[in-house]
C-alpha cells in the first residue's frame, strides 16, 4: 500500500475549489432566492393581514355606522311617532274645540234666530192685535167715536203746564181734528168744555181725520193733545213692540 | 489485475505528480462548476423544475443541519452541501466505464477527512473561543481528555477508512465480476454500487454535521454526538 501526499494536498485543495465554487454558484444564489421568496411571502402574507385587518376594522365599522344608522332611525321613527301622537292628540283637541266652538255658535244662533223669530211672531202678533183692535174699534157706532172723548180731551188741556194753556187760541183758532165730522152740539159741547178748563173761551179750528179711529188730537203752536184710539192704539204698539 | 491501493502518476506538472483520481476531481469539478452555473444563470422567485430541484436540495441540506445542529444552518451549508454533493458525485462516477472514482482511493477519502476534522477545529474555536474549544476536551471530566484527543483523531480515520473501505470494495468487486463473468453480470452490482455511493455520501455529510455540531455548541453535546456517530456507522 502507498500513499502519495501531492495528491492529498492537490485533492484537499481541489475539494476546497469546489466548495468555493459550489458555494458562490450553487449554495448562495439559490439560499438568496429562497430567502427571497420567503420575505416576498412573508411580505405578502404581512400585507394581506394588513389588508385583512384593515377589512375587517372597516367591516367593524361599517357596522358600527349601520347599528348607529338603525339607533338613529329607530329615534327619529320614535320622534315621529311621538310628534304624530302630539299631532293628532293636538289635532283632536283642536277639532274638539272646534267642535264645541261650532256648537256653541250654532246654539247661539239657533237662540239668536229663535230669539228673532219670537220677536218677528211678536211683532206680527202686535201689529195683528193693534189691526184687529182698529178694525175691532172702526165698527163703534159713529155716535161714540167723539162724543165720549170730549172730556178726556178736556182733561188732558187742563193737566197741561200753566203757559201753555195760557198760550191755547193766542195765534188763532185752535186747530181740533176729530175721527169724523162733530156735530153743532158736539162742537159747541168741546168748546164748553175747553172754556171751562181755560177759563176763558177761545176758537178752535175743526177738521176730519179718520185715521184717529175715534176721540180728537187738539194741535197747539206748544203742545199736541191727544184723545183718540190712533195714539191709544200707537202707544200699545210701541209697547208691545218694545223689546227690552 | 492491477492493485487497488497503489496509485501511479499519470503524468507530472513540474515536480508534482497528476494521478487518475486529481484528474477525475478536475473533471468532476469543471462538471459541477459548469453545471451549477448554468443552473442557477436564471433564477427566478417563479422557479422551474431545475431550480425547484435546486432548491429542494439546498432545503433538505438547511433541514439537516438544522435538525443535527439545532442552529441557523447558512453558515455549515456551503460545506455540508458541497461534501456530500462531491462524495456522491464521486461515488457514481464509477458508472463511466474506465473511470474510478476518486473516493474509491485512500489520498481524497483523506482529503475530505482532513477537511472535515479542519473544519471541526475552526468552527469549534469560532463558536466558543480557544479556551471554550479545547474545555470541551475535558468534558465531562478532566480525566476523559486523552481519550477525547483519540476520538478526534479515531473519528477522522473512522471516515477515510469508512468511505474508501466501501467504495473501493464495490470497485474491486466490480471488477472482479467483470473479469470473470460477462458484460452484463456486474449491472446488479453497479445498481448496488449506486445505492452504496448514495448512502456512503449521505453518511460522510452527516457525520461531519454532527462532528461539527458537537464542536461549536453544548445544544447538541459531544457524547451524544459521538453515540449518533457510532450509530449510522454500518
Amino acid at each position: 500500500m502507498s500513499f502519495d501526499w501531492w495528491t492529498l494536498g492537490l485533492q484537499t485543495v481541489n475539494v476546497l475549489i469546489l466548495l468555493w465554487i459550489l458555494s458562490h454558484f450553487l449554495f448562495r444564489p439559490v439560499s438568496e432566492i429562497i430567502e427571497k421568496r420567503q420575505a416576498e411571502a412573508t411580505g405578502e402574507l404581512s400585507h394581506a393581514r394588513a389588508a385583512r385587518a384593515e377589512a375587517e376594522a372597516a367591516l367593524t365599522e361599517a357596522q358600527a355606522r349601520d347599528e348607529a344608522v338603525a339607533a338613529r332611525r329607530a329615534e327619529v321613527l320614535s320622534g315621529a311617532q311621538a310628534e304624530a301622537e302630539h299631532a293628532k292628540v293636538q289635532m283632536l283637541d283642536e277639532a274638539r274645540r272646534e267642535i264645541a266652538k261650532l256648537r256653541t255658535e250654532g246654539q247661539a244662533e239657533a237662540q239668536r234666530r229663535r230669539a228673532e223669530a219670537e220677536r218677528a211672531l211678536q211683532d206680527e202678533a202686535a201689529e195683528l192685535a193693534v189691526d184687529i183692535s182698529e178694525r175691532l174699534l172702526r165698527r163703534l157706532p159713529e155716535t161714540t167715536r167723539t162724543a165720549g172723548f170730549i172730556d178726556g180731551l178736556a182733561q188732558a188741556v187742563a193737566e197741561l203746564p200753566g203757559q201753555t194753556r195760557e198760550g191755547l187760541g193766542a195765534e188763532g183758532p185752535v186747530p181740533v181734528r176729530a175721527a169724523q165730522a162733530l156735530s153743532p152740539e158736539e162742537a159747541g159741547l168741546l168748546k164748553s168744555r175747553l172754556a171751562e178748563v181755560l177759563g176763558r173761551e177761545i176758537e178752535i179750528a175743526l177738521t176730519t181725520d179718520p185715521s184717529l179711529i175715534a176721540g180728537l188730537e187738539l194741535d197747539a203752536p206748544h203742545a199736541v193733545v191727544r184723545n183718540h184710539f190712533r195714539a191709544d192704539l200707537d202707544r200699545i204698539r210701541q209697547e208691545l213692540l218694545r223689546h227690552d | 489485475m492491477e492493485n487497488p491501493l497503489t496509485l501511479e502518476p499519470l503524468f507530472h506538472l513540474g515536480p508534482v505528480p497528476i494521478t487518475e483520481p486529481v484528474l477525475v476531481t478536475w473533471a468532476i469539478l469543471a462538471l459541477l462548476a459548469l453545471g451549477t452555473w448554468l443552473a442557477t444563470r436564471r433564477l427566478s422567485l417563479c422557479p422551474s423544475k431545475l431550480q425547484t430541484v435546486l432548491e429542494l436540495f439546498v432545503t433538505t441540506i438547511d433541514a439537516q443541519v438544522r435538525d443535527t445542529m439545532q442552529r441557523d444552518p447558512a453558515r455549515f451549508r456551503a460545506l455540508i452541501g458541497t461534501i456530500f454533493l462531491f462524495v456522491l458525485v464521486a461515488n457514481w462516477s464509477s458508472l463511466v466505464p474506465g473511470i474510478e472514482p476518486p473516493t474509491a482511493r485512500l489520498e481524497t477519502d483523506a482529503a475530505l477527512a482532513l477537511i472535515v476534522f479542519a473544519a471541526t477545529i475552526w468552527y469549534g474555536i469560532a463558536a466558543q473561543g480557544l479556551k471554550g474549544y479545547l474545555a470541551t476536551f475535558a468534558e465531562p471530566s478532566w480525566v476523559m481528555i486523552p481519550l477525547n484527543l483519540v476520538e478526534q483523531i479515531t473519528r477522522t480515520f473512522s471516515l477515510i477508512v469508512r468511505l474508501f473501505g466501501n467504495v473501493m470494495s464495490g470497485v474491486f468487486i466490480i471488477a472482479i465480476v467483470l473479469s470473470l463473468a460477462g458484460l452484463l453480470v456486474p449491472i446488479p452490482l453497479m445498481a448496488l454500487d449506486l445505492l452504496t455511493g448514495t448512502v456512503q455520501a449521505y453518511i460522510f455529510a452527516v457525520l461531519a454535521t454532527v462532528f461539527i455540531g458537537a464542536a461549536v455548541g453544548e445544544q447538541t453535546p459531544s457524547a451524544s454526538a459521538s453515540s449518533s456517530a457510532k450509530e449510522t456507522r454500518p
